[in-house]
């Protein structure tokens, strides 16, 4: 019979009585009375050596009053969860492409950046995307042209490549359809394919969609690209010499922001843009006279685009010149005081009801409306995944959306600038800065995307020859009542 | 020399001349007695000024004088002659062995020199005069009470700067004088330098107060090394038994999470603490959807380093009853191998606590997951990493997994034991692992691993049998495998055996000529530098910077050892640091990518938890640069030399990275990884391998360190590839950076102290201060690299000189309270 001490865990039980001439394992047993840990489960450690369930004392040489350590628990064993966990490594490229939270960027097929950054700045918008998806291969209507057909396609395609991708996407075959369609930026100088105008591309691009994209109906209001960028201006124009005065609306996809000695901020260069002279033949005087034109919105785009009219052409250059002036532009833009007296009655309620919302969730405002502004987007974007009607639904949602629960405010939310580096527009360099759904900006430089500060992005003002913003969207911010 | 005054204008002079003036006038005076009174004054006042003129002008012959002249007391003729006396000695002695004639004249004035000087405060000198002509034994029959301190610390800190034998010689006379004023503690020391066990034991033997016998303990714990106490040295059986518990290091984590508590970081910190994402500008929302492994893993060792001994966290530890759900979640978190060094990591969490740390690694010994039974084997081997168990729980659980079919279990066994059994020569361990070395079936992994773990039981033992069992096993190797990346392994385990032991390296090095030419090279430069660490040998710097100097054809791999050895030898001592620090700029801009990519890591050596500002500057610099493998070493470095400081200009360089980096997955590991060594314990460990203010080299902990950085010499196959699992061998260097004091009864005590930056008192004259800029804390409180502790309380008095780690206090009789 020993006596030995046996440590377990923080514990020590003393005096625990072996008798050698019964196998280990009764003495296991003991030890399981006392520690709850099923012999199976137990480790006894004996100088550099483990207890076995046959061994004999004797060969053990376990001495009288000798501590024993026991190592063992009766905690259940861990398991590897049912389900694998699935990693980043172990993930095709497409997947992992998502992860990222953001797309790929676009492959400069020499002088491309101005398609580049146009491309990823349309990118931006969801609804452009679904819209697209929806469109068919074969549900050309007779309308449309072979060449815009074939650009919308090119469009959807390339859209998908780079919400797939990982890596820098070549727009190959973008490129080829849209220098088919509009031969003039197939120019060739020094046997390169020349810079383009940003602005050229990015409005005949829309043209094109706005155009194929119309549902066969061709009613004005199932026009997808008109319901999210389109602009109706109610326009006076009146003569000062004769006193005519007429009216007249037009649909634009951009307001301009004129660029003059007075102008220092975004809100008085779109103010300037909607006043005009022009000059016409009047009637009453039979002759031509000075008309002035003064614009007033009508109704509000889902996305308000801006071009900064920067390029001028300059006669003794022959070029495009660049005007360099600083035009301040903010991340919110409120457009109240741009719009006509009818448009100002509509939006004052919902405009009272985001203020009183704003105030009740002081401090968390901007998260508010961000997550109001998430909700649009995912609603709009689910529908993207599979086919068919839902994505009609959405367009409609676009097009009526006043008639429905979200209201516009007439306050907008910067989210894509295209910039400009250089002096002159068929030169330099163009770049696209868009925020994500995350609310990250990342800066699209042809295949590099990178991530960006917000701060950064107001950055792009001009007033040096830093990039400075040329073409800049906004996205409405709704309202639901 | 002192310059010779100015006679026109010094004060001194003209008190001179006004007196001679004087006597000159009392010698005319008619009363005799006066008369002679001022003769006499005259005479003393002659040979005075005197005295200052010989000291230019005639001192250049005085030896021959002295010995042809009457002799009479030395010190009559001033300072500055016997200063030039010994001078001429030392010039007479070197002649005089030349032509083999006899000294004993000399000798006798030697004697005489040495008695005065040690008189006057000149205990350098007398040691200088004593090593010129090989007598230093001399030096016992004249030092003091009052100056032994003074002529010890001499000896020992010129000991780093003579080159071999007499290094030795000089340790073994301040042994000698510290024994003889019984000033054990630093007697011990000594013994711990020269790693003379004979010398340990005595100090026990010649002690006979068990409280002292308790700092003594702690001492050799903190050393690392292996000390059975046996009757001699402590009678008593309990005593012995609690005194074996001391230098077992079973109280190392009650101390250090006192220490913890008191400095209050107990809370368990996330990986996502240390990376503090969000002060960082445009990621911070980055957060992925889905886990990425790579990621994943470098969580996992940051966690592991960062909660390293707390015994908490919040990845692996989550409360018991959870276990089905959180607790092996994190561990599924990771992938295939990734799964072992997640088991692992609950050693490290659980660090030094063997009873916590079993209890907790038990049910992954169930596992059916090969790769997380390994990880649980690796773990019991890292939780007992420095603590020493009558029961050997370690050895006890590995050992049956030594030889299991499948490999990354044996590895894991294998490794465990090595960094549980660094430093214990265990002859149980290399019986059982030296067959698989010369084992023709084994992997290369396995042998690769089994050599270095042999290496590191046996480091420093010059133990042959074990170096016979490396050499045939890297004669063993096929061409194919003397290429793979994991051989370099072999070599580093046979220069761990010779770690610090000098010349005794030659006959194995002589042997390492004979290899195949793929690892011959890479097995000298191994050797040579694992044999002279830490002995600032600066013969043995040049041999190595001539190596780094030869451009060689691609493919040779011997140019990396080489670099990491110059930092090796020269991190010994300060001057020859800061030397090595410079060659190793020039290396930088002058080299091969080969050497450019180790500089690194020898820099990160160096100063290894000793952030300096220009090395921190010249690492991140390199941490940008275009070779990425340049920039790896060049972040795990910046984690190196930060390791343990919570350094705040680290972290953010190290933050700023890994939004650079964010994209490559390599880099970014690399920099997640500095930053869990930069926060490693929480602020409270160092990685420093010095301890005992810089005198002693822990050569298990030295061992540690430069088996990572060989890792890292190749980190795209090695840290990079399936065994990340070598990161753990730092934790043979981990060590609390603490001072804790503790009374009689070994319970925690608070007592203030001022802790400082630490002052070289080497050579100075009087009790001179040994800090400056200190502030007054109470214990315990955290040392940082160069800072030195003193109590700033008289109610006490610490058992040890040296205030590192564990100080018993005992009360001081004498105190009377104000």
């Amino acid at each position: 019979m020993l006596t030995v001490s046996v440590k377990w865990q923080k514990k020590v039980f003393e005096g625990i009585e072996i008798d050698v001439s019964l196998p280990p394992y009764v003495f296991k047993a003991q030890l399981y009375d006392l520690t709850g840990v099923p012999p199976e489960r137990q480790k006894i450690m004996v100088k550099g050596g483990l207890l076995k369930d046959d061994a004999d004392w004797s060969s053990i040489g376990v001495k009288d009053g000798q501590k024993l350590m026991m190592m063992g628990t009766a905690d259940e064993i861990v398991k590897a969860p049912e389900k694998a966990i699935v990693f980043a490594e172990d993930l095709p490229e497409e997947e992992q492409a998502t992860n990222l939270g953001y797309s790929a960027g676009l492959v400069n097929l020499g002088n491309t950046c101005y398609m580049n950054s146009t491309v990823q700045c349309l990118k931006s918008v969801p609804e452009l995307k679904s819209a697209l998806s929806n469109y068919s291969l074969a549900g050309r209507s007779n309308d449309v042209d072979q060449t815009s057909h074939m650009l919308t396609v090119a469009t959807r395609e390339l859209f998908g490549d780079l919400d797939r991708s990982v890596n820098a996407v070549s727009p190959t075959q973008f490129w080829m359809v849209l220098r088919k369609k509009f031969p003039q930026f197939s120019q060739l100088q020094n046997g390169m394919h020349m810079q383009q105008d940003a602005e050229e591309c990015w409005t005949q691009l829309l043209y094109t969609l706005s155009q194929s994209l119309k549902a066969p109906t061709s009613s004005e209001d199932s026009d997808a690209v008109k319901a999210l960028f389109g602009v109706n201006l109610r326009s006076r124009v009146h003569c000062q010499e004769s006193g005519e005065e007429s009216s007249e609306t037009e649909s634009v996809y951009s307001l301009k922001c004129h660029i003059s000695h007075e102008v220092n901020h975004l809100h008085e260069g779109l103010k300037h843009g909607l006043k005009g002279e022009l000059e016409k033949t009047s009637p009453a005087l039979g002759r031509t006279a000075v008309y002035l034109k003064e614009s007033l919105i009508d109704s509000l785009p889902r996305y308000l685009t801006v071009q900064f009219v920067r390029f001028f052409w300059k006669r003794e250059t022959n070029q495009k010149a660049k005007i360099l002036r600083k035009v301040d532009y903010p991340l919110e833009l409120d457009i109240y005081d741009l719009c006509s007296e009818e448009l100002r009655k509509k939006l004052e309620a919902p405009r009272q009801k985001l203020r009183d919302e704003e105030g009740k969730k002081l401090g968390l405002q901007t998260k508010s409306s961000s997550k109001d502004g998430d909700v649009k987007m995912t609603d709009a974007e689910a529908p993207s995944n599979e086919s068919g009607e839902s994505s009609t639904a959405a367009q409609q949602e676009g097009a009526s959306s006043s008639e429905k629960g979200t209201h516009m405010t007439g306050i907008y939310d910067l989210v894509s600038v295209l910039t400009h580096k250089g002096r002159s527009a068929d030169s330099g360099h163009y770049v696209a800065w868009v925020k994500q759904e995350s609310g990250k900006w990342i800066q699209y430089d042809d295949s590099y995307p990178s991530v960006q500060r917000e701060e950064d992005i107001t950055k792009l003002s001009g007033g040096g020859d830093w990039h400075m913003a040329y073409i800049i969207m906004y996205k409405a911010r709704f309202v639901s009542m | 020399m002192a310059p010779v005054p100015d006679p026109n204008n010094s004060e001194e002079d003209l008190e001179l001349k006004q007196n001679l003036e004087l006597y000159v006038e009392r010698v005319q005076d008619p009363n005799p007695e006066l008369q002679k009174a001022a003769l006499e004054s005259m005479r003393i006042l002659w040979s005075y000024m005197l005295m200052g003129l010989c000291s230019t002008l005639f001192f250049q012959e005085s030896l021959g004088y002295r010995l042809t002249g009457s002799g009479g007391d030395i010190g009559s003729w001033g300072h500055e002659y016997v200063r030039n006396l010994a001078g001429e000695i030392a010039e007479e002695y070197t002649m005089r062995q030349s032509e083999e004639a006899s000294v004993e004249d000399l000798m006798d004035l030697v004697k005489q020199i040495v008695a005065f000087h040690m008189k006057h405060n000149a205990e350098t000198e007398a040691v200088d005069l004593l090593m010129d002509v090989e007598d230093l034994d001399l030096l016992l029959a004249h030092v003091d009470r009052t100056n032994f301190r003074r002529t010890c610390n001499y000896l020992t800190s010129s000991a780093k700067f003579l080159p071999g034998p007499d290094d030795m010689l000089v340790l073994d006379i301040a042994y000698m004088i510290y024994m003889k004023f019984e000033e054990y503690p630093n007697a011990l020391q000594v013994a711990l330098f020269l790693d003379n066990m004979q010398y340990v034991k005595q100090v026990f033997t010649s002690c006979t107060d068990l409280l002292r016998k308790k700092q003594f303990c702690y001492m050799i714990s903190r050393h690392g090394i292996t000390v059975e106490l046996d009757s001699e040295m402590v009678a008593d059986k309990d005593d012995r038994d609690m005194l074996q518990d001391i230098v077992n290091n079973t109280k190392l984590s009650e101390g250090y999470l006192t220490l913890a508590r008191d400095i209050e970081v107990m809370e368990a910190k996330t990986p996502e603490d240390i990376y503090k994402a969000h002060l960082l500008d445009g990621r911070a929302s980055s957060g992925p959807s889905v886990d990425s492994a790579r990621q994943n893993l470098a969580a996992t060792f940051v966690n592991a380093f960062v909660n390293a001994g707390f015994g908490q966290d919040k990845l692996m530890t989550v409360p018991s009853d959870a276990a089905s759900g959180t607790a092996g979640n994190w561990l599924f978190k990771n992938k295939e191998h990734g799964k072992t060094s997640a088991a692992a990591s609950l050693g490290m969490i659980l660090l030094w606590d063997v009873d916590a740390g079993l209890t907790q690694l038990d049910k992954y010994f169930h596992s059916t997951d090969n790769p997380v039974l390994a990880g649980a084997l690796l773990g019991v081997g890292i939780n007992n990493c420095g603590i020493k168990s009558d029961c050997d729980p370690a050895l006890a659980l590995l050992g049956e997994y030594i030889d299991n079919e499948d490999s990354s279990v044996r590895i894991g066994a294998i490794m465990g034991l090595g960094i549980a059994y660094a430093g214990s020569q265990n002859d149980q361990l290399r019986s059982s692992l030296s067959p698989i070395l010369n084992d023709a079936k084994a992997p290369l992994d396995v042998i690769a691993f089994a050599a270095l773990s042999l290496g590191m039981i046996y480091v420093g033992s010059c133990n042959e049998e074990v170096a016979q069992s490396i050499i045939f096993a890297l004669m063993d190797r096929s061409e194919a495998q003397l290429g793979d990346p994991l051989t370099r392994f072999l070599p580093l385990g046979l220069g761990l055996l010779y770690l610090g032991k000098q010349e005794n390296v030659e006959a194995t090095a002589e042997v390492s000529k004979t290899f195949n030419e793929k690892i011959r090279k890479y097995c000298d430069m191994t050797l040579l530098s694992c044999a002279y660490a830490g002995t600032g040998n600066v013969l043995k710097v040049q041999d190595l910077l001539a190596q780094c100097g030869e451009h060689l054809e691609k493919g040779d791999i011997h140019q990396g050892p080489a670099v990491l050895g110059i930092a090796m030898v020269a991190m010994s001592e300060e001057l020859g640091l800061d030397m090595a620090i410079r060659s190793l700029e020039r290396v930088l801009q002058y080299g091969e990518q080969n050497i450019r990519r180790a500089v690194p890591l020898a820099l990160g050596l160096l100063c290894i938890s000793n952030p300096k500002v220009n090395v921190m500057d010249t690492l991140s610099r390199l941490s940008h640069d275009t070779d990425s493998e340049v920039a790896m070493a060049a972040i795990i470095s910046l984690g190196l030399i930060g390791a343990g400081t919570n350094n705040a200009r680290i972290a953010g360089m190290l933050r700023n990275l890994s939004s650079y980096y964010y994209k490559d997955a390599s880099l970014l590991f690399c920099v997640r990884i500095a930053q869990g060594f930069v926060h490693m314990g929480k602020g409270l460990l160092t990685l420093s391998p010095f301890h005992s203010e810089r005198l002693l080299l822990s050569p298990t902990a030295l061992a540690g360190i430069v088996t990572l950085l060989h890792a890292c010499l190749d980190m795209k196959s090695i840290i990079l590839g399936k065994y990340h699992y070598v990161l753990y061998f730092i934790v043979l260097a981990m060590q609390p950076r603490m001072m804790l004091t503790v009374d009689e009864n070994l319970k925690p005590i608070s007592v203030p102290v001022r802790v400082g930056q630490a002052v070289d008192v080497v050579g100075q004259a009087g009790r001179p201060k040994t800090i400056t800029g200190f502030q007054t804390h109470s214990t315990p409180v955290l040392l940082a690299a160069g800072e030195r502790a003193e109590l700033a309380t008289d109610k006490y008095i610490p058992l040890s000189p040296i205030l590192e780690g564990f100080i018993i206090l005992k009360e001081n009789p004498d105190y009377r309270e104000e």
